[in-house]
């Protein structure tokens, strides 16, 4: 990372790789039984509701929006005029954060099939509401989570600082 | 004086529930899910834990009490010196887009004859330390507060209430008294003007009138099936569609003994039954709703199956008894928590394998996700059969070779079997299945028939029988006709009769605690639909029409009764007992139609022993 500005080609290859490291320990962590988040399912849900079919629709949807993330990072770096691994953990923790208290408690509200805390009878969607945090989603969720933007922070800014 | 059990009345929104007794008191009420701590706790935790009561202010005689037609509407009349008082309660389930609270308690007081003065009697306490509020007045509202939950109170006539200070009002023919009693966990408290909680309270009695609308007209004992019904889906949390065995804990099975329970759980079984009993009457949408809870539910544990869940498939916290809870009729401990949670139950495999395959058979295609995961459990069970389990009963003692659970896990082999047939499957797991299949009905013929008494039983070399075995006519295991059936069958009857249409589980005394525990109601109904699979519906059908007169005055039924005083126990209402009555109405309606197109007679794929 120099002080020239925003690396572009860094951003397009290594935002990729950080959301794939990213993906990497979400899925680790419910093969080890530690949560039942799981964001390609629940962003492909929005177009299909077969399970199978939402997790490759939601791989690509997570891609783009972890790209569109990275670009944040960057220009992170690019305004500090610095890309370590340690000030990309801190952005990771940062964003980690809003996501658990903001985004993904969003979703009830604009997700087409989650249903929310207060869902009647009338209710056809069949994905649980993910509640304060994502705790509905297991009592660990909050860590996996954090942990996974952690990760994606830190690879964000050792790639882009390696350059 | 205790209400007995099943003068309770229920009233619910699909996410939390109240049990109402005949005396106007809401004794009973977790907030803000049917697993939350008590808000109103008299019924297990005397005066000290709370209650809500609309009543007559002087003796009053209780001379109806129904549900508003086919709704969770209820209604109580008193008479009075001065006249009619009646009571129209119930929750609002449909909030969703709306500015109203996730739990709102509408409750109406009328009096058509002439004024009538009544006591109301407002006294929340909030969890196991039964805690009191801190009170305000706003807005003319009533608030009361702990930390992040407030339950506001707000009434239609100028009253002041206090909490635990009995107040009186005078309800006139011409203006009815109206209390809403709204909930807020961890958000703002939303006040409802009393005409709007009514209207709402209105618009959801219509609501649940259309649902039932929907189920068929020509359903045998449709009234009773109906309230089964809508009881199973009152006690199903929309949020996460986990099936809630019942809304209460530690009513006892025996009264003043120590088998109690907390019940405020989802069992998988009971989801793979509600599967059966909601598909049966063509309420797709809500059979699929438990498949899907199913399945995300048990994402952690797979491939194994969790006895029990939370709401939103966690484990339950562990077990506790709570410190100074009297207990109902002195029943303790009062327990939260249930250490089932930790057993090895064979028989779940099966129930849920069952209830895929049912759904599958009724053109529901299985995603590939669940179909995987099925296939995992029946890879579970392929490899942990021959170990002892549980059993169903979750009896707190060692594992043994349950035969049922035998049976059932046998059954989740020949399921997934079948489902094979049209979803993909590498060809040496299915050979898997089978072999083991067919290792499983050598072993149980062999190890699990007493051939002098003619039966199935309890466990391997056991002088016991069990109630559970009388789903064998249903699995396709023998025809419904054979002689092992009808031995099995006539066995029950038998040796775990309890009287009139009930019975046992198991042979009293035989579970290591203390106490007889009374006769288990689903038990009855499987009987029922065992006689009526294996050709003996004539007295399938009088076996069903007296335990229909054994219910509550609601229609509701709790897991026990005891044989000799007709006394509901047990928690209330049991979501399991009103899907085992579905499911006998249903086999009786089968019976009738076609007395020879039981689905699970139907030969199974994968021919036994063509390992």
């Amino acid at each position: 990372m120099t002080g020239a500005g925003l690396d572009w080609a860094g951003w397009a290859v290594f935002g990729l790789l950080a959301t794939a490291v990213l993906t990497g320990v979400m899925i680790s962590a419910q093969l080890a039984g530690l949560s039942r988040l799981d964001l390609p399912l629940i962003l492909g849900t929005v177009v299909t509701p077969d399970p199978d079919r939402a997790r490759a629709a939601g791989s690509v949807i997570h891609l783009v929006l972890g790209q569109g993330f990275a670009l944040g990072y960057a220009a992170t770096f690019a305004l500090l005029d610095q890309a370590t691994w340690w000030l990309g953990g801190l952005l990771g923790l940062l964003h980690g954060a809003v996501a658990l208290a903001v985004l993904v408690p969003m979703l009830v509200g604009v997700h087409p099939r989650m249903a929310t805390e207060r869902a009647g009878p009338g209710s056809t969607a069949v994905l649980e509401p993910p509640g304060l945090l994502a705790l509905n989603y297991g009592t660990q969720t909050p860590l996996v989570a954090l942990t996974a933007h952690v990760a994606y922070g830190t690879a964000l800014g050792l790639l882009l600082g390696a350059r | 004086m205790t209400v007995a059990i099943e003068d309770y009345g229920l009233l619910g929104d699909t996410r939390t529930a109240a049990l109402v007794g005949s005396d106007g008191s809401v004794d009973w009420m977790c907030v803000p899910r049917f697993d939350g701590p008590p808000v109103f706790g008299r019924l297990v935790g005397c005066a000290a834990a709370g209650r809500f009561r609309l009543a007559p202010r002087r003796p009053a005689q209780m001379t109806r009490r129904g549900y508003r037609g086919d709704s969770a509407t209820l209604e109580t009349t008193w008479h009075t010196d001065s006249g009619r008082l009646v009571l129209t309660e119930g929750m609002v389930a449909e909030v969703a887009g709306r500015l109203l609270p996730a739990t709102m308690l509408v409750r109406r007081l009328s009096a058509p004859d002439g004024p009538v003065e009544a006591v109301v009697d407002f006294d929340p306490r909030l969890g196991d330390r039964r805690r009191r509020p801190r009170v305000e007045h706003r807005d003319s509202a009533l608030v009361c507060r702990w930390s992040r939950l407030a339950v506001a109170l707000r009434t239609s006539h100028d009253v002041s209430i206090q909490p635990g200070r009995p107040s009186v009002v005078t309800v006139t023919p011409d203006r009815p008294f109206t209390c809403v009693m709204s909930v807020a966990d961890r958000e703002p408290l939303v006040y409802v003007d009393a005409q709007a909680a009514w209207d709402s309270l209105q618009d959801d009695e219509r609501r649940w009138q259309a649902w039932c609308e929907g189920i068929d007209r020509c359903l045998p004992y449709r009234e009773a099936v109906v309230r089964s019904l809508l009881t199973l889906r009152l006690l199903t949390y929309s949020p996460s569609g986990a099936p809630v065995a019942a809304p209460t804990t530690s009513l006892p099975e025996v009264l003043g003994g120590v088998r109690n329970w907390d019940y405020r759980y989802a069992w998988p079984r009971d989801a793979s039954i509600g599967i059966d009993a909601f598909l049966g009457v063509g309420k797709q949408d809500e059979a699929r709703a438990f498949l899907a809870w199913l399945l995300s539910a048990t994402r952690l544990d797979r491939p194994r199956l969790p006895v029990l869940l939370t709401l939103y498939g966690k484990r339950p916290t562990p077990e506790r008894g709570l410190t100074g809870w009297p207990g109902y009729a002195a029943s303790t401990p009062v327990r939260w928590g249930n250490a089932a949670a930790d057993q090895h139950q064979l028989d779940g495999y099966g129930w849920v394998l069952d209830a895929a395959w049912r759904l599958s058979d009724a053109g529901h295609r299985l995603y590939g996700e669940t179909w995987r995961t099925m296939a995992g459990f029946a890879d579970q069970v392929a490899a942990r059969w021959r170990e002892p389990d549980a059993g169903i009963w979750e009896v707190r003692s060692d594992n043994t070779h349950h035969v049922h659970s035998k049976l059932m896990a046998w059954l989740a082999l020949d399921r997934a079997l079948r489902i094979s047939g049209h979803h993909r499957t590498p060809a040496r797991r299915a050979r898997r299945w089978a072999t083991e299949r067919a290792a499983l009905r050598v072993e149980i013929e062999r190890r699990g028939f007493d051939e002098v008494r003619g039966t199935y039983t309890r466990s391997y070399g056991s002088p016991d029988t069990d109630a559970a075995l009388l789903v064998l006519p249903l699995l396709g295991f023998h025809p419904p006709d054979s002689p092992r059936v009808r031995g099995t069958i006539d066995a029950v009857i038998r040796e775990l009769d309890a009287g009139g249409p009930l019975l046992y589980r198991y042979p009293p005394r035989h579970d290591g605690l203390p106490g007889i525990e009374g006769a288990f109601l689903p038990c009855s109904f499987w009987l029922v639909q065992a006689l009526a699979r294996s050709g003996r519906s004539t007295e399938g059908d009088a076996l069903f029409r007296d335990l229909l007169s054994l219910g509550s005055p609601l229609g509701l039924y709790a897991e026990e009764l005891d044989p000799a005083t007709s006394r509901h126990l047990g928690n209330f209402p049991q979501a399991l007992t009103h899907a085992a009555l579905v499911q006998a109405a249903l086999a009786l309606r089968a019976a009738r139609e076609e007395p020879h197109a039981e689905p699970a007679s139907r030969p199974a794929l994968h021919a036994e022993g063509a390992a």
